[in-house]
């Protein structure tokens, strides 16, 4: 019983980190629709930014504010520079773009901080564990869990009671429109992207201590955020929320039942979601 | 003589220049070639699905891997194979595989579609890398290629021309076969789906059975091509089933040039050629490629038989008016 309720608190911390990555994907890619393979690479430079913050001064919260501004104007340089100017071709040609700009920041990750795994260690509180209804459990999982619950709020509000909210929404489902209504659209989009890789990038500092912080982290991280917008249904935040619960549930189970399967089944079930509810869990169906 | 036989005749010209290259280059020149010629089968069939079907698929590597794998496990397990046996359940089995994938993605398309793909992609390469008795995990195979005995002769595929002479004639019938699909009805039906889908349906097409025949039909040659490529390096590992060997495909397709049918045949040779070279003064080649990638993608969409082609129309306008112009004087 008390191994479940363990392997329970794990599948929430990782559902946390998920959620903070595929958040920032619900906005670019759900709701902007840019196919954006450099996403978990801005997730790892938050990482590698938040090392060196770390290194400099060994204040957690520098870092995670630090690290955001400038994964947020990295987002929106790459925007404004490169995303815009090939909208137009379509998808293959974002996805190449973004392809190109994954192996250059991951290639750039290996030259300057080297091909191999730092470890990134916090003092204080958070390093401690505390006793949780019977278990001794490690408070910076718990931390995880509690930031990614913060952010979540954060962005509901953003998106459904604020203006800014609505501009999005609205730019997002008839950008011509709200074009012609005399609001910036690309400057909305640019920032848009910017705010998406800033919350990428908050993913990579919060993941640092957690995970291992190396150049092959994107890659780890990349297709499950990918299963997560699918299954939670494109453009969705309750679903983004739903889906990663369920995705990091199933993957701390799936190592605790089934060691040999536990890739297999995250696949399995994206597999099936697909092809039962092509739109996603709360996406909606398209005509 | 007209444009289509001048066009043969480039064809013709180009493969007898390939069948004589052995004698003019060293080994290693020659195992390069055969990767090519490999890849560019591969990038073929992902051009059909891409270029012609407009399909973007990230998970091609798995038909390529599953002919990869078929070929490394019938030559550990089963003592004897011979070559031809190899190649041909290696087909077969990726057209079921294709057949089978595909019905399940009937329904979907565009991004649904990709990410479909990928999942199934990922999925397959999860179980290439956890059945580690049957696929050797992460350790892959070592295999030897077997022989070919036509009865009067014995070929010896050891020997690297006579390899790289078998690869240039079965694949390059392979190409030509596909090249073949894309001028039937069938063919004309997947650019039909590619412009205006809707339209086809009205016409009474079942658009759905069209897409299953070509996804079935792009696998089991891709998956031709997997089976070469375990010959070739004499080892298959999860690097042939993975989400990578996906990436290569799609973009070395695209270097090609996704608006033409030899695009791909261009790529391929690009892109193994730019990685060999790089790879010897950089390990950090990939750096290099990834800005490749990002220069071409925005400033020259159409790949290099793009590039070729406008340059082409660029000469031939300006041969047209500087001819106007001496009429004019």
């Amino acid at each position: 019983m008390e191994q479940i309720f363990v392997f329970f608190l794990h599948g929430l911390a990782y559902a946390g980190l998920l959620f903070l990555v595929s958040s920032g994907l619900t906005l670019v890619f759900g709701m902007m629709d840019v196919l954006n393979f450099a996403h978990a690479s801005f997730y790892m430079l938050g990482a590698y930014f938040s090392y060196m913050v770390l290194m400099m001064t060994g204040h957690l919260w520098l870092s995670m504010l630090i690290c955001p501004i400038l994964l947020f104007v990295i987002g929106a340089l790459v925007e404004r520079f490169l995303l815009r100017k090939v909208h137009s071709g379509g998808h293959v040609h974002e996805l190449l773009l973004t392809f190109g700009l994954a192996y250059i920041l991951g290639e750039s990750v290996k030259w300057i901080w080297g091909n191999y795994p730092l470890s990134i260690t916090i003092g204080g509180f958070l390093s401690e564990s505390i006793n949780l209804f019977g278990v001794t459990y490690p408070v910076y999982r718990l931390f995880v869990l509690l930031s990614s619950i913060c952010v979540g709020i954060a962005m509901a509000l953003i998106l459904y009671k604020t203006r800014l909210g609505i501009i999005i929404r609205a730019a997002v489902n008839d950008r011509t429109m709200v074009n012609a209504l005399g609001i910036n659209v690309p400057l909305v989009f640019m920032g848009v992207f910017g705010f998406g890789a800033a919350l990428s990038g908050l993913g990579g500092v919060i993941a640092g201590p957690f995970l291992t912080t190396s150049p092959s982290m994107a890659d780890d991280i990349l297709i499950n955020a990918f299963v997560v917008i699918v299954v939670g249904g494109m453009g969705s935040l309750l679903g983004t929320v739903a889906a990663s619960l369920l995705i990091g549930e199933l993957q701390s189970f799936g190592v605790l039942l089934f060691p040999k399967f536990s890739m297999a089944l995250i696949f399995l079930l994206m597999a099936v979601v697909l092809v039962v509810k092509p739109s996603g869990l709360f996406g909606v169906e398209q005509s | 003589m007209t444009k289509r036989t001048a066009i043969t005749v480039a064809w013709v010209a180009c493969f007898l220049l390939f069948a004589a290259l052995p004698f003019l280059i060293g080994r290693y020149q020659i195992n390069l070639l055969t990767e090519i010629i490999i890849f560019a089968l591969f990038g073929v069939t992902y051009n059909l699905l891409l270029g012609y079907g407009g399909m973007l698929s990230f998970g091609h590597a798995m038909f390529f891997g599953i002919g990869a794998y078929t070929a490394g496990i019938l030559l550990t397990s089963v003592t004897g194979t011979p070559f031809w046996a190899v190649v041909v359940c290696a087909f077969g089995l990726t057209a079921l595989a294709g057949f089978l994938v595909g019905s399940l993605l009937l329904k979907v398309k565009g991004t649904p579609f990709a990410l479909l793909t990928l999942a199934f992609n990922s999925l397959f390469f999860a179980i290439a890398f956890k059945w580690y008795a049957v696929t050797g995990g992460d350790d892959g195979l070592s295999v030897k290629r077997p022989n070919i005995d036509l009865g009067f002769w014995t070929l010896n595929t050891s020997d690297v021309s006579t390899f790289y002479y078998i690869t240039l004639v079965v694949l390059c019938a392979a190409i030509l076969a596909c090249w073949y699909f894309t001028r039937t009805a069938m063919g004309q039906t997947v650019l039909l789906m590619r412009e205006n889908e809707n339209r086809m349906q009205f016409i009474g097409y079942n658009t759905a059975v069209s897409r299953l025949i070509l996804f079935t039909f792009t696998a089991c040659f891709a998956g031709l091509a997997g089976a070469f490529y375990t010959l070739h390096f004499r080892f298959v590992s999860v690097d042939a089933i993975s989400v990578n060997m996906t990436t290569m495909v799609l973009l070395l397709t695209f270097i090609g040039g996704t608006g033409h049918f030899a695009g791909p045949l261009l790529g391929s040779a690009f892109y193994i050629y730019l990685q060999d070279y790089l790879s010897e003064y950089t390990d950090r080649w990939p750096f290099f490629m990834g800005l490749i990638f990002i220069v071409m993608v925005m400033y020259a969409p159409g790949g290099v038989s793009g590039i070729i082609a406008s340059s082409a129309n660029w000469l031939r306008e300006r041969f047209r008016s500087s001819n106007r112009g001496i009429e004019g004087t």
